[in-house]
């Protein structure tokens, strides 16, 4: 008996070692992503569970979007890069996707949902993109600081432009995402005719226009954390920022933040793997593991972001630790999307190079308090 | 026709039916139509979304610019100079017609190529309209289900009537507009029997518009009323400038037909040089081509126009859509009118506001009165005109002060053009509506449906007393003379033997006054030329060979006038 036992410790001793060894050769897997409370949404429910399960060690590298980041990476590493799987709004990717820098993606990685239904079915129609997989629907919201109008609360896009009514600093993303849609909408446009209309000159030249009037009243960030953290100290009186990040800022830090659906820019996450990256079956193996539909509704739970797969969404419930219903926080809730903007993922790819030459001449206009320092 | 005790029923059912399936045939096919232009504008570099997205190479976006309509035009040419049996476009002229005269459409082939011809002018760019050939879609579709044998009255101009109405509601999303045009400027008459079956027609096309599809209204305006009592003499100023816009486009639009009729070289190649030369102009000015929805909209919103850069476009738009229709583009004047109202409005509202600054409530309800007031004289529908306004900005002060406009610029409109574009196309091609139903049927009947050659007939060679006897016996006082080869040589009198000596043939007597009509007189022609006729029968000859084709007596003329005015005023007063 003791004998047995001996052995039957010494066998579990040796799976211990193995794994321990194994854990010790494996190389991490370098996963990209924004770190704050998203990433914080993500180890809980991805990185750790997936070391649990497979012993693969998860390093997190920290970006703020677009693709400028990832080509530098690919390049400075001459086409062996060291990220395997990269967090990307879906815009992105499809500027990744046609400059090469993310891999193919194959639909057979996706597990099916829990009773069996093809991931091809449980999926949103379009999540499933040549190089990469939507995985949540988030958006870019205005948010305000409830301090700074004890009154009449600003309710629309056009009070965010309004100055004169609703005084105070505008925090805005350095970069032309979300805030021409909402210039343009401050003209009372259908949002079905927002893209068109952006699409032309006289269409910018008026979202500039409406910019202007924010001349001398400009916070700049870059860093998805920092809008609930600008209004929290009160640096900006209005920010644009992630839902989820707002969200997260009001619930779990009891902030005086109240969020602006209207025209809320909805948009998707995805996973998409690096190109070249050494290990793709491993990276295919996380993209499997984090899209299943437990793990997909274990992130909603933690923070205000919608699942792109409907088994996913069934298993919501409550934000973890407190009676909150998530779905009613959520971008997709009936409500929010009354007034969202869809946003035209391959005409932000497709414009990117004009909307950022027109951005730097606007930015170069700016009184040099407004200028975002380079 | 043997008529069960529940006939009335029966028709009842029968028309809604013919309303569902017309409305929701000419409906789905609206939506394919309207989506195709859409995605061939996108493919072939038209659009503002599409052109943005290749703005990093430029060479390819200048070739398209100028190619993709002159090869469009190109092909429109030879669609319509080999397939469609008229050599020219068909559009809403050819279904008020067929409406108001009850005489046969054109060609459902005709029809089917003329609109393939118009999708190739929109997809490509044209500075044309898609209003028209939508309403000549859902005449093909009417007439194609005319042709069902129901046994009901009237059912071409009613299923025809339903076509429109549910082309226009989908397009629109405008339900009470489809309905109001049909009945306004292609029915021209209020009767419940028509207004049953295209109020189903518009309904439906609405559902599957709006239900199925989900389709967004076209045109959305925020607006928050009317601020000073002053402006609605404002809007009354822009009907009246608006309806001088309406006629110089009207005219323009004949001066660009008659250009290309002077134009050396085969007709079908004239679209491809309007295309070209729209072309060129768009590489300065983009927004001429295509419906121009963005601009449309833009015109709406306060200070996204110089001054200048409305009088330009509002120019360019004039000339290149008189151009593109005038030299064979297959399009309607539609669309056209509304952009071109529209800048013309925003160019009112822009002057207003600097002379009033203070007084004015923005930029959009003088675009929305211009528009109106510009596109209203333009297809003869005040009312429709009024409705689209409501059912597209949904907005009932924008109606209103849309309404002032249109009531002034239709009255002088009217006054200096005539009822509408297509009245006045229609007159020019011997059917004027301007007088009547009644006497556009007559005008397109001929006498020689009336005619007959059941009289005595004398022979030149004939003796003149048994010649007179023959024609006493009939009941009649006089005689055509035709001879032995059967050509009209005159008319003999029963007065004439009194003159003449007692074995006198035919021919020494026979006179040639009297009225001669030929294959060509209308009834309306021969009703207008009996007026001071005396005598038993009007002649009708072949024009060319003077052979006599019979007589037609002047009962025969009224009783057509008769028998028109009477299924006329069933017509519009049917119940069911």
């Amino acid at each position: 008996m003791r004998c047995f036992s001996s052995i039957g410790a010494a066998f579990l001793l040796c799976i211990v070692c193995g794994t321990a060894a194994h854990a010790g050769q494996t190389e991490p897997l370098t996963v990209v992503s924004w770190g704050g409370a998203y990433e914080a949404s993500q180890r809980a429910a991805y990185f750790e569970p997936f070391t649990a399960e497979t012993g693969v060690p998860i390093k997190v590298v920290q970006y703020d979007g677009g693709i400028d980041d990832l080509r530098a990476h690919i390049e400075r590493t001459g086409g062996k890069p060291t990220w395997d799987v990269i967090d990307m709004a879906l815009a992105d990717a499809e500027s990744a996707c046609d400059a090469g820098l993310i891999a193919s993606f194959d639909p057979a990685v996706l597990a099916p949902a829990p009773n069996d239904t093809p991931a091809s079915e449980d999926f949103l129609d379009d999540a499933i993109g040549r190089c990469w997989i939507a995985q949540l629907v988030y958006s870019t919201v205005l948010a305000y600081d409830e301090r700074a109008f004890p009154g009449l609360k600003p309710r629309t896009v056009a009070d965010f432009f309004d100055i004169k009514q609703f005084p105070g600093k505008r925090a805005l993303q350095r970069a032309p995402i979300a805030v021409l849609e909402w210039a343009l909408l401050s003209y009372d446009v259908p949002r079905a005719q927002i893209y068109n209309l952006l699409s032309t000159k006289r269409g910018l030249d008026l979202a500039f226009r409406r910019l202007d009037q924010l001349r001398g009243h400009i916070v700049w960030w870059s860093d998805g954390s920092a809008p609930p953290t600008l209004l929290q100290q009160g640096e900006a009186a209005m920010a644009s920022g992630y839902n989820g990040r707002f969200f997260y800022a009001i619930v779990e830090q009891d902030a005086p933040i109240a969020m602006i659906w209207d025209g809320q820019l909805i948009d998707y996450s995805t996973w998409a793997i690096v190109a070249g990256a050494d290990d793709r079956a491993l990276a295919e193996r996380f993209v499997r593991f984090a899209t299943r539909a437990e793990k997909l509704a274990t992130q909603a739970r933690l923070i205000s972001y919608g699942p792109t797969r409907a088994s996913a969404r069934e298993r919501i419930g409550t934000y973890i630790g407190s009676n909150i219903p998530m779905s009613a926080h959520l971008p997709t809730a009936p409500r929010h999307l009354e007034s969202a903007i869809r946003q035209d993922h391959r005409w932000y790819a497709t414009t990117e190079r004009l909307r950022r030459r027109r951005w730097k001449l606007w930015i170069d206009s700016l009184p040099d308090s407004d200028r975002p320092p380079e | 026709m043997d008529r069960p005790a529940n006939w009335s029923a029966y028709r009842m059912a029968a028309l809604s039916a013919v309303g569902l399936v017309v409305g929701a045939i000419a409906a789905l096919l609206a939506i394919a139509f309207v989506d195709l232009i859409g995605l061939m504008n996108a493919v072939l570099l038209i659009a503002p979304h599409a052109r943005v997205q290749m703005d990093d190479s430029s060479g390819v976006l200048t070739a398209a610019t100028v190619l993709v309509p002159a090869l469009g035009g190109v092909v429109v040419g030879l669609i319509v100079q080999s397939l469609v049996d008229e050599r020219r476009a068909l559009g809403p002229p050819d279904t008020i017609l067929t409406v108001q005269t009850g005489g046969l459409p054109p060609r459902i082939r005709s029809g089917i190529a003329s609109t393939a011809a118009a999708l190739v002018s929109l997809g490509c760019g044209a500075s044309v309209g898609q209003y028209g050939p939508l309403v000549y879609l859902g005449t093909i579709i009417g007439a194609v289900a005319s042709r069902l044998r129901v046994g009901l009255a009237d059912l071409q101009s009613v299923a025809i009537a339903c076509g429109v109405a549910a082309a226009i509601s989908t397009a629109f999303n405008a339900p009470i507009a489809g309905i109001v045009f049909a009945h306004e400027v292609i029915l021209r008459h209020f009767s419940l029997r028509a207004f049953a079956p295209v109020t189903v027609a518009s309904g439906t096309g609405y559902v599957i518009a709006n239900v199925i599809f989900d389709r967004e209204p076209l045109f959305l305006v925020r607006f928050g009323g009317v601020e000073h009592a002053h402006e609605f003499v404002l809007f009354a100023l822009v009907g009246v400038f608006g309806a001088m816009v309406a006629v110089a486009y009207m005219r323009f639009l004949a001066v660009g037909a008659w250009l290309a009729d002077r134009l050396p070289g085969p007709a079908a190649l004239r679209p491809g040089f309007a295309g070209l030369a729209l072309g060129l102009v768009a590489l300065q000015l983009p927004e001429v081509l295509g419906v121009g929805t963005e601009t449309l909209r833009f015109t709406t919103i306060d200070g996204a126009f110089e001054i200048g850069e409305l009088a330009a476009l509002l120019i360019a738009k004039i000339l290149l859509t008189a151009l593109c229709i005038g030299f064979g583009f297959v399009g309607g004047v539609f669309s056209p009118a509304l952009l071109i109202g529209a800048l013309f409005g925003a160019l009112g509202g822009a002057a207003v506001g600097i002379v009033f600054p203070g007084g004015y409530s923005g930029v959009a309800v003088y675009a929305v009165c211009g528009m109106t007031a510009v596109f209203s004289p333009v297809i003869g529908g005040p009312l429709t005109a009024i409705m689209i306004v409501f059912e597209l900005t949904r907005s009932y002060d924008l109606t209103v002060a849309a309404m002032v406009a249109v009531v002034f610029s239709n009255l002088l409109a009217n006054r200096l053009f005539g009822r509408s574009l297509f009245d006045v196309q229609l007159a020019g091609r011997g059917f004027d509506l301007s007088m009547g139903r009644d006497r556009a049927i007559l005008q397109n009947r001929r006498v020689t449906e009336v005619s007959s050659v059941s009289g005595p007939v004398a022979d030149p060679q004939e003796p003149l007393r048994e010649a007179l006897v023959r024609i006493a016996s009939a009941g009649r006082s006089e005689a055509p003379v035709v001879d032995a080869a059967g050509i009209y040589r005159g008319l003999i009198r029963a007065g004439s033997l009194a003159t003449s000596c007692p074995d006198a043939l035919v021919a020494d007597v026979v006179t040639d006054e009297g009225l001669v009509f030929d294959q060509t007189t209308t009834v309306w022609e021969a009703l207008e030329r009996m007026r001071h006729f005396v005598g038993d029968a009007a002649a009708v000859v072949e024009s060319d060979s003077k052979r006599f084709l019979g007589t037609v007596t002047e009962a025969a003329v009224i009783g057509a006038y008769l028998d028109t005015a009477q299924s006329l005023k069933r017509e519009e007063h049917a119940v069911l």
